[in-house]
Order: C-alpha cells, then structure tokens, then sequence
C-alpha cells in the first residue's frame, strides 16, 4: 500500500498535471473500493485501483476485480458491470486497463490478466429473455447460456461485442467491431469481422510480413 | 414497491407532457423505470403498457425519443419494452406492438450527404427512410438500424448488429451487416 502511494506521490512531483489527474483517479479509486466494501459485500476490488472515469456494479451476484486495475477514459461511460443473479459472477484479473466496458452475466464471466479494452460488450447469453425468443422463433436450436472466459494479455479493440460461450485465448487481438458468437480462439491469434471469420495466427501474419 | 413507483412515475410525466403542451400521445399504463427524454417539434405516440427501464443505477442509461422536424412522426405500439434505446427521427419512425428494444439507436437519416459540402441530402425522401419495425421483433444490445429499413414480425437480431437493409419476418440475424445466423 505505501509503495503504490509513494509512486503517486512521485508522479505528482514529477509532473503536477498530469500527477493530479493520477491522484484524483486513485483517490476515486479509494472511494469505490470502501463504498462497495461497506455497502456491497458481494463485490471485492483489489487496492490499488484507478478510477478515471465512473464505475457502476449491480446485481446480486459475485464480482472481484483485481489489483492495479484502470478504468480509463472513454466515449462510454466507464465501466458497468451487471449480474442478473446470485450465482452470477465475474472475474476481472491484476492490472487490466479498460474504458467504457459493459459486462453483463447470468453464470460466469472471467477476464484473465493485463487484459486492455475499449468499449466492449461482453456477456455470456446473446438474449437475456430467451424463453421469450424461443417462443418467438419457434426452434430451439438457439446459443444456451455458456461462461465466456478471456485469457491474459488479450487486447479488445472498441466496439467488440462477446457474447455466450466464447473463449478467447491468452496474448489474442480482436480487432475492432469484432462480434464473437460462441467463437473458440486459441491463444496468440487476430480475430475480425462481424459475425468473426476465422482466426488467424499472429506468427504467420508475422512471418508474411517479414517483421519475425 | 418500485413497480408502484415507476407506474406514478409514468403519470406525472403523461402529466407533465399535456401542461407543457407537447405534441405527445402516452397510453396507459406507462411504467418509467428510468429516466425518458421527448423533444422536438414532431409528433410522438406511445401505445398502452410501455415500460422504460435500463440498468438500474446506472444514469447514463436512459431513453430519449427525439424528432427533428415539424412534420416527423413517431409511432409506437402497445406493450414495447424500452432499455436505454435512443430513438431519433427526420421523417418517420413505426414500431409495432410487443416489441423489445436494448440500448441500440434507431435513426432514419444520414444527416449529411456525401458530397464536399456535408449539407443535408436532398436524395431523402420520406417514403424511402421511413422505418417500419413490426410486431414482435427483439433487438439486441448495441445494434443499430439505419434510414429505409423495414423489419417484418418476429425477427431477433443479436447483440451489436447492424440493420442496414430489410429483413423477412421470423428471422435470427447478426454481424454486420445483418445476415441469417447459423
């Protein structure tokens, strides 16, 4: 705790604008991990976080966030995070820097470690009201409700929509405007399109450039 | 207790509409859950039984009708569920009964055209921007519908798709832009 206010105190020597900008985040920070330790048993967020922009959790299911976490700033509104049940919960690992995200989750939503995004969507069902979509379409061949799982290092470009049972592998790039439907991604791979074509390898991309 | 309060919420703002003078139309039964924004000078109606939610505790989630000219129209049916849409028109905008709408925008204009000047397009004519969204019809989260789409009865579309073109009736589509899902 001391060593992280030691570097805040030393940004703010270093360069008093940007420095107070830093403070101000990480005393917003403060405020939301002892608002929702206080009021919200049922959320955990790791010390320190960052709060550049707002951040709003509801919902009676189980969310941690993890240590040195961002939430920066973003055309949307930094983050919400919504459990529409009790047994809902959602991971966020160490040091993940994200704007404007929305996660929404019925079972179970884990984001892996240094995870960037900009404002993404990411939930693990595609409807939330689906008996009412089955009695609409009339089949039942419709997505279940599956845990979407995102890997470390993973970068999330803006707009991305996650939906139901994805897996996106560790060091992976989803570029912007991807939507993943139930998609499978191993790890180190670019992703594009909407609805996403096939991943691609990053080393080959790579090596067909000559940069490997 | 909240339903209680989102049906008197509904009241008061049906009778805030009427006092101003507003050309707004509200049926029965309007639930506001969240905050809903009407402005412009166009006509808006909506049918019996709306519900205006969104996340709770969450303020930027909020619905906003809005109608950019005198002659623009906005109609909507009976029992639609409204979370956080932003609705916007220029000529005309018909949504049918029992559908839902989450937190996607629906506008039947460019705005602009696109020649250098960015004035607005003299090409748009109201028969050809005009929406039509039919009974039924599900929407998902950050989707978008653009100028001269009609959708027919029962269609869903997933969460961040974008309509750019008519769809039949009891479709399941997605990407951009919307095609049939597998």
């Amino acid at each position: 705790m001391m060593t992280s206010m030691l570097r805040v105190a030393q940004e703010v020597v270093r360069d008093p604008r940007e420095g107070a900008e830093r403070l101000a985040a990480f005393l917003r920070g403060l405020y939301y991990i002892l608002y929702y330790r206080a009021i919200r048993r049922n959320v955990r967020i790791g010390f320190p976080f960052s709060a550049f922009a707002a951040v709003n959790i509801v919902g009676p299911g189980l969310v941690t966030i993890g240590k040195h976490c961002y939430a920066a700033k973003n055309v949307f509104k930094g983050w919400t995070i919504v459990t529409h049940s009790p047994e809902a919960s959602v991971t966020i690992g160490d040091r993940c820097v994200m704007g404007g995200i929305t996660i929404r989750a019925l079972e179970r939503v884990e984001i892996g470690e240094k995870t960037m995004s900009a404002n993404s969507l990411i939930q693990d069902y595609v409807w939330l009201d689906r008996e009412r979509v089955r009695t609409k379409i009339g089949h039942t061949a419709l997505p279940d409700i599956k845990p979407v799982v995102i890997g470390e290092n993973v970068w999330l470009g803006a707009q991305c929509v996650v939906t139901c049972g994805s897996r996106i592998g560790k060091d992976s790039v989803l570029s912007a405007g991807t939507g993943c439907y139930n998609m499978q991604v191993d790890d180190y791979c670019l992703v594009s399109g909407n609805p996403a074509k096939k991943p691609l390898p990053i080393e080959k991309l790579l090596k067909l450039k000559g940069e490997l | 207790m909240t339903d209680w309060f989102a049906r008197l919420r509904g009241i008061y703002f049906n009778l805030c509409c009427q006092l101003l003078g507003k050309n707004v139309r509200i049926g029965n039964g309007l639930k506001l859950y969240k905050k809903l924004t009407i402005d412009g000078p166009g006509r808006v109606e909506l049918g019996e039984n709306c519900v205006v939610t969104g996340v709770l505790g969450d303020k930027a989630q909020y619905v906003s009708i809005d109608t950019q000219t005198p002659e623009a129209c906005i109609t909507i049916g009976n029992n639609v569920v409204l979370c956080a849409a932003r609705i916007s028109a220029r000529y005309a905008i018909s949504i049918g009964n029992d559908v839902v709408i989450e937190e996607s925008g629906i506008v039947d204009t460019d705005f602009h055209s696109i020649k250098r000047d960015r004035d607005s397009d003299l090409n748009e004519v109201p028969s050809k921007c005009k929406i039509v969204v039919g009974n039924g019809v599900l929407i998902g989260a950050r989707s978008f519908i653009s100028k001269g789409v009609s959708i027919g009865e029962n269609t869903v579309a997933a969460p961040g798709s974008i309509i750019a073109t008519s769809l039949k009736a009891g479709m399941v589509v997605c990407g951009n832009p919307a095609r049939p899902m597998v």
